[in-house]
C-alpha cells in the first residue's frame, strides 16, 4: 500500500443483530488529510470511526491503519479518538484528565500545548463535573490529541462549542494536517463540512457519495452541500 | 394528587422490569437461593463428632456412654484416650470426653466428674456436646439414690474458658468485612469506567488488557490495605477480640482477602450493564458466600453436598486461615495453614486470568 494513505477500509461490513451498521464500506484517507464522514442519525458513523480504533472487529472485511492491518495495538499509540460523549472522569481536574491520557499514551510534556488548544488552561483546575457541556466537550478533544497522533479521530468534536471556538479550532485542524496528521471527522454541521478536503455520505452503512465538497456538489447538481446531501439520500431511499 | 401521574410513574417503573429480565430473577430467585441455603444448613446440618474414652472401673462410666449415644444432639465414637488430642487437632472430632477410672467411685461419693475435653474454637459445637453430656448424666444418674453433683472438669485445646462469641466471629469477621467492602467499591467504579465512556477510550488506546486490570488491583489494594489495618487494629485494640497469633500474618491474610476481592470485582463488572445490576451480585455471589463460608455454621456440619460448594469458594479458605491464626495460633508451619493461604493465593490468579480473558475489545 502507498506511502500516502492513512486508512484503507475495505468492504467493511458490521452486524449488530439484524441492524447492518456497516454494509461494505470502502474508502481510502490520504495522508495530511481531513476527511468528513456526513450521514443522518444511525449512519453508521460511529460504527465506522470505532472500527478504525479497532474497538469493533468487523463482520467481514479489513481495516488498516497508518500501513497496520488491524487488530493492532502498536499502531493505536499514533492514533487519538475523540468519542461522541465526552469520555472523561468527572471527580478529576481537567489538568488531571488530559495528564492521564498523555501518560496512557506514555508522553511526558504536551498537557500545556493541548490545554491551550481547545483554550482550557486557565481552567485547568477545574473539576470536571463543573464544567459547562462545551468545555467538557472540548477538554475531551483535549485528550485526544495530547498525544499528537498521526492520525486523529474525531466523532462530532464541535457539538455545543460556541461559533467562535469552533472557528479556530477548525483553523487549527487545518494547521495540524498541513503538518501531516490525518483527521477524520464526523459531522452534521454543513459549514464544517465545507472545510474538509474530502468527504465521505453514509446511510443505512453505505457510502453514497465521495468527494471534495465542489465534487459531491457537481454529482448532485445542487448549490450547496445540505441540498446535496439531501438530494443522494433521498434518491437512495427511493431506489 | 392525580391518580393519573401516579399510575404513570407505577407503569414506567414495572415497564422497566420488563425487559430488565435479570432483576426480576434476582428479585424470585435470589430469596429462594439464600432461604434455601440457611434452610438446608440449619435443618440437615451435620451433629458434631464426639469421641468417648470409658476408663470407669464401675459401671456408671457404660450407662453414661450409652446415654450419650443415643443422643440426637451428637455423633459419639469410642477412641482411646492417647488419640484423644490428635483427632481435636485434626479436627475429626470437636470433644472428647473421658471417664476416668474412679468414675463411679467419684458418683457414689457424690461427685460426677467427668473430663471433657474441647477443641475451644467452634463454641456451637461445644456446646452441644456439653448439653448432650448434661442430659446424659442426668438421664444416667436419676435413679441413683442421695445428692449428687455434677462436676465436668473442663480443659481446652484452644483458647479457653473466656473466649466468648466476639472473639470467634470477631476473627473471621475482619477478614470479611474488608472483603464485602473492598468488592462493592471495585465493582462500582469499574463499572463506572465503563458507563461513563473512558473504558472506551482506553480500549482504543495502546493499553493491554492486563495493564488496565492490575493497575486497578494495585489502586484497590492500597486503599484495602490501609482499611485492613485500621479494621485490625480496631478489633485488637478497641473491641480486644482475642488473638493467639501473629498480627502481621493476620494482616497478610487480610490484604490477600482483599485482593481477592478487588480482582473478583473486576470480573464480575464484565457482566453487569449498570451500576443497579453490579449490586445485585452481592445478594447472587456475596451472601450465599458469606453463609457457606463457615463463619455462622462449620463446613464440617453442612449437609455433604454443600460441603463440595463451601470448598471451592474462596471465602471457606480465608475465614478458616483468619480463624486459624486467631484462634489457634497457627503460624505458617501449620499445613492447614499453608493449604488455606495457597488456596486463597490461586484464586487471586484465577480472578486476574479470568477479569482480563472477560475485559473484552467490544466496549458497550
Ligand atoms: N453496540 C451496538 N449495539 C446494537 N446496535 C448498535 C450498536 N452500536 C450501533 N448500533 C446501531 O448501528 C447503527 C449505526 O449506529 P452509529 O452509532 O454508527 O450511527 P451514527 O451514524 O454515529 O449516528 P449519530 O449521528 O446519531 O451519532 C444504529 O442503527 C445503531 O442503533
Ligand atoms: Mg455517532
Amino acid at each position: 500500500m502507498s506511502e500516502q494513505v492513512a486508512v484503507e477500509v475495505d468492504s467493511v461490513t458490521k452486524e449488530f443483530g439484524v441492524i447492518k451498521a456497516l454494509n461494505g464500506v470502502t474508502l481510502r484517507v490520504r495522508r495530511g488529510e481531513i476527511y468528513g464522514l456526513l450521514g443522518p442519525n444511525g449512519a453508521g458513523k460511529t460504527t465506522l470511526i470505532r472500527s478504525i480504533v479497532g474497538l469493533i472487529a468487523p463482520n467481514s472485511g479489513t481495516v488498516t491503519v497508518l500501513g497496520r492491518k488491524l487488530p493492532n495495538l502498536d499502531v493505536l499509540r499514533e492514533v487519538g479518538y475523540m468519542t461522541q460523549q465526552a469520555a472523561l472522569y468527572p471527580g478529576l481536574s481537567v489538568e488531571e484528565n488530559v495528564s492521564f491520557f498523555a501518560a496512557i499514551y506514555g508522553v511526558e510534556g504536551g498537557v500545556k500545548d493541548a490545554l491551550e488548544f481547545v483554550d482550557l488552561y486557565t481552567r485547568r483546575g477545574s473539576v470536571v463535573a463543573t464544567l459547562s457541556g462545551g468545555m467538557r466537550q472540548r477538554c475531551s478533544l483535549a485528550c485526544a490529541l495530547v498525544h499528537r497522533p498521526r492520525l486523529l479521530l474525531l466523532d462530532e468534536p464541535t457539538v455545543g462549542v460556541d461559533p467562535q471556538l469552533r472557528v479556530e479550532l477548525w483553523e487549527q485542524f487545518r494547521r495540524m494536517a498541513a503538518d501531516g496528521t490525518t483527521i477524520i471527522v464526523s459531522s452534521h454541521v454543513m459549514d464544517e463540512a465545507e472545510r474538509c478536503q474530502r468527504l465521505g455520505l453514509i446511510q443505512y452503512g453505505r457510502l453514497l457519495a465521495e468527494g471534495s465538497p465542489s465534487e459531491v456538489r457537481s454529482q448532485a447538481g445542487t448549490q450547496n452541500l445540505e441540498e446535496a446531501f439531501l438530494k443522494l439520500a433521498g434518491e437512495k431511499k427511493e431506489s | 394528587m392525580s391518580g393519573h401521574r401516579i399510575a404513570a410513574i407505577t407503569r414506567r417503573l414495572l415497564q422497566g422490569f420488563r425487559r430488565d429480565r435479570r432483576t426480576l430473577a434476582l428479585l424470585f430467585v435470589a430469596p429462594l437461593v439464600i432461604l434455601g441455603l440457611l434452610g438446608y444448613m440449619l435443618r440437615n446440618s451435620a451433629t458434631p463428632a464426639v469421641g468417648v474414652v470409658n476408663e470407669d472401673s464401675g459401671p456408671l462410666g457404660a450407662v453414661v456412654a450409652s446415654a450419650l449415644d443415643g443422643s440426637t444432639k451428637i455423633t459419639t465414637t469410642n477412641i482411646a484416650a492417647s488419640d484423644g488430642d490428635a483427632k481435636l487437632k485434626d479436627g475429626s472430632i470437636v470433644a472428647y470426653i473421658v471417664f476416668p477410672s474412679d468414675f463411679t467411685q467419684g458418683a457414689q461419693g457424690g461427685v460426677i466428674a467427668p473430663q471433657v475435653h474441647l477443641e475451644g474454637s467452634q463454641p456451637n459445637a461445644a456446646a452441644q456436646a456439653l448439653q448432650a453430656l448434661q442430659s446424659a448424666l442426668a438421664t444416667s444418674a436419676s435413679n441413683r439414690p442421695g445428692a449428687v453433683r455434677v462436676q465436668p472438669e473442663v480443659t481446652y485445646l484452644y483458647g479457653g474458658p473466656n473466649l466468648d462469641t466476639l472473639d470467634y466471629f470477631g476473627a473471621a469477621a475482619i477478614g470479611l468485612i474488608v472483603f464485602f467492602l473492598v468488592f462493592v467499591v471495585t465493582i462500582v467504579s469499574f463499572l463506572n469506567e465503563r458507563s461513563q465512556g473512558t473504558l472506551e477510550r482506553l480500549m482504543a488506546s495502546p493499553l493491554r488488557r492486563g495493564e488496565i486490570v492490575i493497575g486497578y488491583m494495585i489502586g484497590f489494594t492500597v486503599l484495602a490495605l490501609v482499611q485492613s489495618v485500621e479494621v485490625l487494629l480496631f478489633a485488637l485494640y478497641v473491641l480486644n477480640v482475642h488473638n493467639a497469633g501473629n498480627v502481621f500474618l493476620i494482616f497478610g491474610i487480610e490484604a490477600l482477602m482483599a485482593i481477592t476481592a478487588v480482582n473478583l470485582g473486576i470480573f464480575l463488572s464484565m457482566f453487569a450493564r449498570t451500576e443497579f445490576q453490579a449490586v445485585q451480585f452481592i445478594p447472587l455471589v456475596i451472601v450465599p458466600q458469606f453463609l457457606l463460608s463457615g463463619i455462622l455454621f462449620p463446613v464440617s456440619s453442612e449437609p455433604t453436598w454443600l460441603q463440595y460448594l463451601s470448598n471451592v469458594l474462596p471465602l471457606t479458605y480465608a475465614v478458616n486461615a483468619l480463624r486459624d491464626v486467631m484462634v489457634k495460633g497457627a503460624d505458617l508451619t501449620w499445613s492447614s495453614l499453608q493449604l488455606d493461604v495457597g488456596v486463597v493465593a490461586a484464586f487471586v490468579l484465577l480472578f486476574i486470568v479470568a477479569g482480563t480473558a472477560t475485559l473484552r475489545r467490544r466496549v458497550g
